[in-house]
C-alpha cells in the first residue's frame, strides 16, 4: 500500500481505494456507535406495564369511588365528625392537614401545645 | 421520640464513574460534579426522589435505609408494628421475584408481610380515598369561592395543586414560596394514615399510641424524608416511624426465606384496610386526578357517574390538560373545570409561572415528580432492560 507516498500524486485507483477504506470505517463506526447507544438507553416499557397493572386492578374494584368505601365512612361517622359524613372538620384539620414553608414553625408550635394539652 | 435518622437520602457512593448520565435524569439540578470527576449531591436541591438512583448505569447511587429500625422494632414485643402499601408498590414487588412488570401482586405481599411478624396489616390506599375525601372537598370549596357562593370566602384560590408528592412539595417550598397557598394542604396519603393509625386506630384496638410503630412500604425515596418532617407529628407521636422502598421490603422478604411465589392470596386487615379502585391509581400519572373527579363529579352534581373512567387525563405525555363539565347542583348550571397533570418536575416550572401570573385557566393541576408517577418511583425494582 503507497497511497500516503507522495510521490508524483497518487493513482485513480489508489483514490477510490483510499474513499473506500474511509466510508468502510465510517459505516461500522456508525453501526457499533447505535448499538453502544442502544446498550445504553435503557428501555421503558416496564413503566407502561406497571401502569396498566394499576388500571387492571381499578377495574377488577366493586368500589371504585373513594366516597362510597364503607370504612371511610365509618371513619367520619365514628371519630372525624362524628354522625356524620363531613370532610374538613377542626379534627380533620388537626390530623389531616397541614402547613407548608415559613408556616411550619407555628404549626409544630400549635401541634406540640395540642400534645401537652392533650396529655 | 422522634425516630429522624438524616433528611440526607440519596447519596453518590465511590462507584460512581463520573458518566454524567444523572445530571440529565436530575430534575432539580442537584447534582454537582465535572464530567471525569465523582459526583456529588447538594441536598439543599435535592428532592429525594432517586430518579438518579434508578437511572445510573452503575448502581453507585444509593438511599439511606431504615431496615435496621424496623427489625429491631420487629423483634421488640412490646411493639405493635401496622404497616401499610402504597398502590405502586403492588404492581412491581413480583418483579423481584422474577415476574413481569405490572404482575399484580398485592394477594402475596399482604400474607408475606404477615410472615415478617407485621401485627396489622394495613393498605395506604384507605388513606388514599381519605385524602380524596379532603382534597376533594378543598377543591370543591375553593370553586365554590371562586364562582361567589356565600359562606366559602376562606378558601384557598385557585388552581389548586396535589399535594400527595413529597418531591413536589418540597421543591415548590425550595423554588416558589408563592405558589404554596395554591397546594392543598390535605396530607399525603402516607402522612393521613400514620396520624389516623396512631389516633383512630390505636383507640379501637385499645393500643397505646406510645407502643405503635408505623411502617410504610412505597415506591418512593421521598417519602422516607416526608416521614422524618418535624411538623408531621399530629397524632403526638411521630406520625409514621420508618419507611421501606418496594426493594427493601423485597430483600427483607429473601433474606427471611420466604418463598414469595408460593404464599397464598391474603386480603389487608379491617378497620383502615379497604379501598377503591379510585385509591389504586394514585400510583399511575393522572390518577389522582381521575380519583378527585370521580368524587368531586358526584357531590358537585349530585348524580352518580355512570362511566368512572376519565380517560382524557390518562398517558404519558409529560404536560396534559382536560375539560370536565359538571353541572353543579348548587349553582343550578354546568361548569367547565379545566384540569392539568404534570408528570415530571422539570416541566412544572411553566405551568407555576402562568399560575403565578394570572395567566392559567386550569382549576385543578396534579404533579407527580416521577415520569409516568409511583410506578416508576425511585423506590422501585431497578430494570436495567434494553430495547
Amino acid at each position: 500500500m503507497n497511497i500516503f507516498v507522495e510521490r508524483g500524486g497518487i493513482t485513480r485507483r489508489q483514490f477510490f481505494k483510499g474513499t473506500g477504506i474511509i466510508a468502510a470505517t465510517a459505516v461500522f463506526a456508525g453501526i457499533l456507535g447505535k448499538i453502544g447507544i442502544d446498550i445504553f438507553k435503557a428501555s421503558d416499557k416496564y413503566i407502561e406495564k406497571r401502569i396498566a397493572g394499576l388500571y387492571t386492578l381499578d377495574e377488577r374494584m366493586t368500589i371504585r369511588k373513594s366516597h362510597e368505601n364503607p370504612e371511610i365512612i365509618q371513619i367520619y361517622k365514628e371519630f372525624l365528625s362524628p354522625g356524620e359524613v363531613k370532610p374538613l372538620t377542626e379534627k380533620s384539620h388537626h390530623l389531616l392537614h397541614t402547613k407548608y414553608g415559613s408556616e411550619i414553625p407555628e404549626l409544630i408550635k400549635e401541634l406540640e401545645a395540642h400534645r401537652h394539652h392533650a396529655a | 421520640m422522634s425516630t429522624v435518622v438524616t433528611k440526607e437520602i440519596i447519596h453518590v457512593t465511590d462507584r460512581c464513574k463520573s458518566c454524567d448520565h444523572c445530571t440529565s435524569v436530575c430534575p432539580t439540578g442537584a447534582i454537582k460534579g465535572r464530567l471525569g470527576e465523582k459526583h456529588y449531591i447538594d441536598h439543599k436541591k435535592c428532592v429525594n426522589c432517586g430518579q438518579c438512583l434508578i437511572n445510573c448505569p452503575f448502581g453507585a447511587i444509593v438511599d439511606m435505609s431504615m431496615a435496621e429500625q424496623v427489625k429491631k422494632a420487629l423483634a421488640d414485643p412490646s411493639k405493635v408494628v401496622v404497616v401499610q402499601t402504597a398502590p405502586a408498590v403492588r404492581v412491581a414487588l413480583g418483579e423481584e421475584f422474577g415476574l413481569e412488570p405490572g404482575a399484580n401482586v398485592k394477594g402475596k405481599m399482604f400474607a408475606a408481610l404477615r410472615r415478617l411478624g407485621f401485627d396489622k396489616v394495613y393498605d395506604t390506599e384507605f388513606a388514599a380515598d381519605l385524602t380524596i375525601m379532603e382534597e376533594g372537598t378543598e377543591l370543591i370549596h375553593r370553586i365554590f369561592a371562586h364562582v361567589g357562593v356565600p359562606g366559602y370566602e376562606k378558601s384557598g384560590p385557585l388552581p389548586q395543586f396535589t399535594s400527595c408528592c413529597p418531591a413536589w412539595i418540597k421543591y415548590a417550598e425550595d423554588r416558589y414560596p408563592k405558589i404554596l397557598p395554591h397546594i392543598s394542604s390535605a396530607k399525603s396519603p402516607q402522612q393521613m394514615f400514620g396520624a389516623v393509625a396512631k389516633t383512630y386506630a390505636a383507640q379501637k384496638l385499645n393500643v397505646n399510641p406510645a407502643d405503635m410503630y408505623v411502617v410504610s412500604i412505597m415506591p418512593c425515596t421521598a417519602k422516607k424524608y416526608e416521614c422524618q418532617r418535624e411538623e408531621m407529628i399530629a397524632s403526638g407521636f411521630q406520625d409514621v416511624d420508618a419507611v421501606l422502598t418496594t426493594r427493601e421490603l423485597a430483600q427483607m422478604i429473601k433474606d427471611a426465606g420466604i418463598n414469595f411465589l408460593s404464599l397464598p392470596d391474603e386480603k389487608a386487615d379491617r378497620l383502615i384496610g379497604s379501598s377503591t379502585g379510585a385509591a389504586t391509581i394514585f400510583g399511575v400519572t393522572g390518577g389522582v386526578m381521575e380519583a378527585a373527579l370521580r368524587t368531586a363529579y358526584e357531590i358537585l352534581s349530585g348524580q352518580s357517574l355512570g362511566n368512572v373512567e376519565f380517560k382524557t387525563v390518562r398517558g404519558r405525555k409529560p404536560i396534559r390538560e382536560a375539560t370536565v363539565n359538571i353541572p353543579i347542583k348548587e349553582l343550578g348550571k354546568t361548569v367547565p373545570v379545566n384540569v392539568c397533570i404534570v408528570s415530571g418536575l422539570k416541566y412544572v416550572n411553566e405551568v407555576i409561572e402562568d399560575v403565578l401570573a394570572g395567566r392559567s385557566k386550569y382549576h385543578f393541576i396534579e404533579v407527580m415528580n416521577c415520569p409516568g408517577g409511583c410506578i416508576n418511583g425511585g423506590g422501585q425494582p431497578i430494570r436495567r432492560d434494553t430495547y
